[in-house]
């Protein structure tokens, strides 16, 4: 069998705003078709190393290929390759949700007919319906269903690596299920994701390895079942808040709590 | 067969941007207060009231129909130059910069060159469409006036697009110069300096030169142009006019050919040499800032907890909406674009009513008329305060236990009063003193003074002056422009009836007349304010 060829492949990124280094040389690679969980406490680096790795904004040091290009010396063409939903979930409000998906399927150059056959295709499976994309601006949406068509538009031109940070923000139960399934399907595509979110629990069930960061350093790297046992933590939730300072905070918890007792 | 040959074209993606950047103007950048049947269709739709507006300002070259080509092109270009260049650098921070826009399109396959004529060419649309308003009747003065020809037409439509291209260009280039020598760091508040010094610069351009063209010439048709004025741009493009019209003389080739060479390059440095410098800009935008600015507004706080202002501001909603106006209108780049150019003229205006003239004048009207028309300055930055990008964030009102938006709004009035208006009252009544050395006219500024409570109270009625809760209206500055107007008939009026007053020895009856009716009219004011609801378009929804 021939060895997994890396899609995704990070050396010594770092990302320095001023004096703060938010990524501190960070090195991973992910092969194709692998679910990978990137997890961290806020202001971890987390978001600032997808924002790299999405061509967004440029590493201070350090190198990374994407789907076989150079990030910064080929940024179109990793753009070209990737989908992203970003943690803001911004969209142009004053757009309607068809204005909006056609606008983005032009961008990567999708003929409209083509287009709007897999806009068809995601907002049934989303379940919403025609009407609501053509006649509703985006901000009259609610969160949920603004999350979806941010969704869609990460996914309409059918790219090999997939960035999600937080992407279940704002779905309901039944979406976030059905989003769950959806990116299991896409892995058994042979698409390459990555997943950013602080709901553990989901990460656990849905990864198939877990990439932990914090101050901008790479923590622990392994299967999430794996790194459970080799630490006895018991959960991913437990080990991550061992490894993060959590612990701490359930303390602070209970004090903050007193100062509405007193 | 042409549809289905449409539906797979590959789309173009310069045209995607384009249409894209069009439609976020026409409908602006939020969609709380949008209804989807009415959305304006088109860039003349969007703008039909301020079209209008700028076509009647234009009726000042009328008085050019004895000039020549020359000199009427120099003041149509000189105009047009502000206006366009005001528009242009007040819109050129949100439109280049945007930072929500990079979480959506920079991770997309679009290079920072199409990204930048994409928004160039909407500012250009829109900037030539205000050009031809404004310059109308002055084509018609240039095609039928005792030197015209028609060849002016087409000769000052091109020189119009050229002289936009070589504006909006110089923005850019600005910033893409800003970022290059100063980087992120320092990019924002330069952006703000820059952009306000500018409209400001561009505001009171428009107000001072045809003043000073009055005052120069004999009359505006045979004015003879000072040399200086062939160093300006506008000088340039009047002598493509010129030249193109058929009268040119070697002077004017030499400046057609200068304003010709002066736009190529700055084209070709700001979409060319230095676009690298655009995409490291956009970049950067959606990056945290490393050192967060610093806040220069804790001597406010501490003054708000002492008296007079803590006796002043004594429910904690006003206290709180008061320090949040102050800090808009000393931090935010949006506000203070809005505000500052806004404020300009009311202080030029009278300004230039003071100054001798060479037609003499009454010695008294002028501080009589400024007094009424300073008055209105609360008004006037009141209307805008509400105005902010972070609109959404007034949610905040909503949901925090306040019965109506009464004491938000006595907040922004107060502070607008303390931070805006009480200055400039303070430096024109020096500038009476300093350029009427007559104390006793000093006197003639009471009747626009005690209308200050009337004019500051009035934005409020309705609750609809709470600070930063609506989303920046793209035609707020031909409302704007048609209430200034307003507000100097009104003026012209009011200080007619002070200076009756004056002359016929009624002016203290007058005045004391004046503070009853005003303070009546306040109490009653104030409390409609007192049970003014939540306006229903700020409503969560």
């Amino acid at each position: 069998m021939a060895p997994a060829v890396d899609v995704i492949s990070v050396q010594q990124l770092s990302k320095r705003y001023g004096e703060q280094l938010a990524v501190d040389q960070l090195s991973f690679a992910v092969p194709a078709g692998q679910i990978v969980g990137f997890l961290g406490p806020n202001g971890a680096g987390k978001s600032t190393t997808l924002k790299m790795l999405t061509g967004m904004i440029a590493p201070t040091s350090g190198s990374a290929t994407v789907a076989g290009f150079d990030l910064v010396t080929h940024p179109i063409e990793v753009k070209r390759r990737v989908g992203f939903v970003p943690e803001s979930g911004a969209v142009f409000e004053s757009l309607t949700g068809l204005e909006y998906l056609e606008m983005i399927a032009a961008l990567y150059g999708i003929p409209h007919g083509g287009a709007v056959e897999r806009i068809k295709q995601f907002i049934a499976f989303f379940d919403l319906s025609f009407e609501t994309l053509t006649d509703k601006l985006l901000g009259a949406y609610s969160k949920g269903m603004r999350r979806k068509v941010v969704i869609t538009a990460a996914l309409l031109h059918n790219p090999p690596v997939v960035f999600f940070d937080e992407p279940l923000d704002g779905l309901d139960a039944n979406a976030a299920v059905g989003f769950k399934a959806l990116i299991q399907t896409l892995a058994r595509e042979g698409k390459t994701i990555v997943y950013s979110s602080h709901i553990l629990d989901v990460v656990e069930r849905v990864c198939d390895r877990v990439i932990i960061i914090d101050q901008g350093k790479l923590l622990l790297d392994g299967a999430p079942e794996a790194l459970v046992a080799a630490h006895g933590s018991g959960t991913l939730e437990r080990l991550f808040t061992e490894l993060t300072g959590g612990a701490e905070l359930e303390r602070r918890a209970e004090d903050f709590a007193k100062t509405f007792r007193s | 067969m042409l549809t289905r040959e449409r539906e797979n074209a590959v789309p173009s993606q310069s045209r995607a941007l384009r249409r894209l950047f069009l439609m976020l103007f026409l409908r602006g950048r939020s969609a709380r207060q949008l209804r989807v049947a009415k959305m304006p269709k088109s860039i003349a739709a969007l703008l039909r009231t301020s079209l209008v507006v700028y076509a009647f300002i234009g009726v000042t070259s009328l008085g050019f129909g004895g000039a020549t080509i020359f000199t009427l092109a120099v003041y149509l270009h000189a105009m047009t130059f502000i206006l366009v260049g005001l528009f242009v650098a007040a819109a050129a921070g949100e439109v280049l910069f945007n930072a929500e826009e990079a979480d959506i399109l920079l991770h997309r396959p679009v290079n920072a060159g199409a990204l930048l004529r994409a928004k160039i060419f909407v500012l250009l649309q829109v900037s030539i469409l205000m050009a031809v308003a404004f310059n109308v009747l002055g084509i018609g003065v240039g095609v039928w006036g005792q030197h015209g020809s028609w060849r002016f037409l087409p000769a000052h439509l091109l020189s119009l697009t050229i002289m936009a291209l070589f504006c909006a260009g110089a923005i850019v280039l600005t910033y893409q110069l800003c970022l290059r020598w100063f980087g992120r760091e320092r990019l924002d508040g330069l952006m703000t300096t820059m952009q306000v010094a500018v409209s400001i610069f561009l505001v009171l351009g428009s107000q001072l030169l045809p003043q000073v063209m009055a005052r120069t010439g004999n009359s505006l048709g045979t004015l003879v142009l000072p040399w200086w004025v062939r160093l300006l741009p506008p000088a340039w493009f009047a002598g493509f006019d010129d030249v193109l019209t058929g009268g040119g003389r070697a002077e004017s080739w030499l400046l057609a050919v200068i304003g010709v060479v002066a736009t190529a390059l700055i084209l070709w440095l700001a979409f060319a040499k230095l676009a690298g410098d655009y995409e490291r800009g956009l970049q950067q935008v959606g990056e945290r800032s490393a050192r967060a600015p610093r806040a220069r507004r804790r001597w406010l706080d501490r003054a708000v907890a002492v008296p007079p202002l803590s006796w002043w501001l004594r429910e904690p909603a006003s206290r709180a909406s008061f320090l949040l106006t102050a800090a808009y209108l000393g931090r935010d780049r949006d506000m203070k674009l809005r505000v500052y150019p806004a404020v300009s003229p009311m202080l030029v205006w009278p300004v230039l009513f003071l100054l001798p003239s060479r037609h003499g004048g009454a010695a008294a009207f002028p501080v009589a008329f400024a007094g009424v028309y300073m008055g209105l300055i609360p008004l006037m930055v009141l209307k805008l305060v509400r105005y902010s990008q972070n609109w959404q964030a007034a949610d905040v009102f909503h949901m925090v236990p306040l019965a109506g938006p009464g004491e938000l709004c006595h907040g922004a009035r107060r502070a607008v009063l303390l931070l805006i208006t009480a200055p400039m009252l303070l430096l024109f009544a020096l500038l009476v003193v300093a350029l009427r050395h007559d104390l006793a006219n000093v006197a003639l500024l009471l009747p626009g003074l005690i209308a200050i409570p009337i004019y500051a109270i009035v934005p409020c009625l309705g609750g609809r002056s709470v600070p930063c809760s609506a989303p920046p209206n793209s035609m707020e500055s031909s409302r704007r422009g048609m209430t200034m107007m307003l507000v100097m008939l009104l003026s012209a009026v009011w200080g007619g009836i002070a200076i009756a007053g004056w002359k016929f020895g009624f002016f203290g009856w007058l005045v004391f007349a004046q503070a009853i009716v005003v303070a009546v009219v306040y109490a009653m004011m104030r409390a409609s304010v007192a049970r003014a609801a939540w306006p229903a378009e700020t409503a969560i929804g």
